[in-house]
């Protein structure tokens, strides 16, 4: 194959990989940061160093989890150099981007749904990417474990705690929207 | 943990469109960096002083550019953000209507005693 | 001649600016909104919702819904207040912005208390001679009040519309003799 094949099969691929992984990997930054602009720089930033350590990866597999690893570090490192400017934001004002997953049911209470990920967004780092790794991504605890590079074990008292925050405050909410 | 918690937490925490052209703009980023990589640099050898002249126009022109291309980009924002507050409030309108129009038809059901609450 | 048109024609558009703008009946939605633990409050006028419109997909079925809804409307107006505990707003506070919505221009023609879902919802319709010109909702739970204003022609077949979209599925309730009740999905 010639150089210039190779490279247009690599962008062919490339091209299908954003298409198939946008919404994962800007969905990923998305909750962690709560801010569409922020969110679009670092998942923008994640398919850039994707294009450029492609003939690394090994299989489609390789890339989900790869991309997902990037995310979450890439979020983090976003997060704390932009610490003030985060802060300064307020969640009442931020709308929600739309979502028509058709596979995917809506909260019948758009409040609570809010409210949550009001909750969430207030966790420490690692608690909220733990929490998005598991009920946005469907993740596993050992895969979340490979993808933060943090113990299992931690994963599980994080996950526990999350629990135990989140019952605090929503407990009420959900108890009573009778959802 | 409840079931209902954890599936509470799936729904608000489903996957979400990023905005209209990510993938373009992506993509367009990659072209350009390919392109970056593989440019030759021979053409330093002539860029004398009117090089200058001309590097600064290009600046000039690419800032220009660049603006247009931020108030486009802002313009897109604030039309997204605009887009989602109106979906929001229709959802929100529409589950109180849906509440109001479940409870109106299990009150008129012909089978269903006439009463002015829910049991 | 032209000083004077020109101070009527102001004046006539501070007024449609006033029916259209965002409404707080009674100051009690400010009142609400220090208690509240969390609000959601959109504030589109007709300008805003225009822009808005140009940005809803046609080809998308809620958006295209929507799109139609607003390209109708003057303003869409949503406060929605959630509490920490009951008892943090009060029967006075409903009946405040009630009274706003007993004038002979507003017709209640929904008001429903749903012990399931545990909220009490009311609808409204403004009418100006045989023309609709607005439409209000409140709905409580104990722990959220919601106030919902749309202004502009908005007429029954449009509520019928808004009743089953936008993510929310369409539930079809159908009387059981056995007196056990449809499920929401």
């Amino acid at each position: 194959m010639t150089s210039a094949a190779a490279v247009a099969a690599s962008e062919l691929r490339f091209e299908d990989l954003v298409r198939e992984h946008e919404r994962m990997v800007f969905s990923i930054a998305y909750r962690f940061l709560q801010n569409p602009a922020s969110a679009e720089e670092v998942a923008q930033d994640v398919f850039l160093e994707l294009f450029r350590a492609l003939s690394k990866l090994e299989s489609r597999a390789h890339v989900v989890f790869w991309l997902r690893r990037v995310a979450c570090h890439r979020s983090i490192d976003y997060a704390r150099r932009h610490k003030n400017a985060a802060a300064e934001v307020s969640w009442d004002e931020m709308p929600e981007p739309s979502h028509r997953d058709p596979h995917a049911h809506s909260a019948s209470d758009p409040m609570l749904a809010k409210r949550l990920r009001q909750v969430i967004a207030a966790l420490p780092e690692k608690m909220r990417l733990v929490v998005i790794l598991r009920y946005q991504e469907d993740a596993g605890l050992e895969e979340i474990a490979q993808t933060m590079r943090i113990p299992l074990n931690t994963v599980k008292s994080t996950l526990h705690r999350a629990h135990a925050i989140l019952r605090e405050k929503i407990g009420a909410a959900i108890g009573e929207a009778n959802v | 943990m409840s079931d209902r918690l954890e599936r509470e937490l799936k729904k608000a925490l489903q996957r979400v469109e990023p905005p209209a052209g990510f993938a373009e703009r992506v993509l367009a980023r990659a072209a350009r960096e390919e392109a970056k990589s593989a440019q030759p640099r021979a053409w330093f050898r002539w860029f004398g002083m009117s090089g200058l002249r001309w590097a600064v126009a290009c600046a000039l022109c690419l800032a220009l550019a660049g603006s247009a291309v931020l108030y486009r980009h802002q313009r897109q924002e604030k039309g997204e953000q605009a887009k989602e507050q109106v979906m929001l409030a229709l959802q929100i309108t529409s589950s109180k209507l849906r509440i109001a129009s479940e409870s109106v038809q299990q009150i008129s059901g012909p089978e269903q005693p006439v009463r002015s609450e829910e049991p | 001649m032209k000083r004077i048109g020109a101070i009527v024609a102001l004046v006539l558009a501070v007024q449609l600016a006033a029916f259209a703008q965002d409404w707080d009946p009674g100051g009690t939605l400010k009142k609400l909104s220090a208690r509240a633990s969390n609000t959601v409050d959109v504030t589109l006028d007709q300008s805003m919702l225009q822009f808005a419109g140009g940005f809803l997909n046609s080809k998308d079925p809620d958006e295209a819904q929507a799109k139609n809804i607003i390209s109708k409307l003057k303003g869409l107006y949503v406060h929605s207040f959630q509490f920490d505990k009951p008892g943090q707003y009060t029967e006075q506070d409903v009946a405040a912005i009630q009274n706003y919505l007993k004038g002979p221009d507003w017709i209640r023609i929904v008001d429903v208390r749903s012990k399931s879902e545990g909220q009490n919802v009311q609808v409204y319709f403004k009418k100006e001679g045989q023309q609709f010109k607005g439409l209000v909702v409140l709905a409580t739970q104990p722990t959220q009040l919601t106030f919902v204003d749309l202004v502009g022609p908005i007429t029954p077949e449009d509520l019928r519309a808004l009743g089953g979209q936008f993510g929310i599925p369409k539930v079809e309730v159908h009387p059981n003799p056995a007196g056990k009740k449809g499920e929401s999905k």
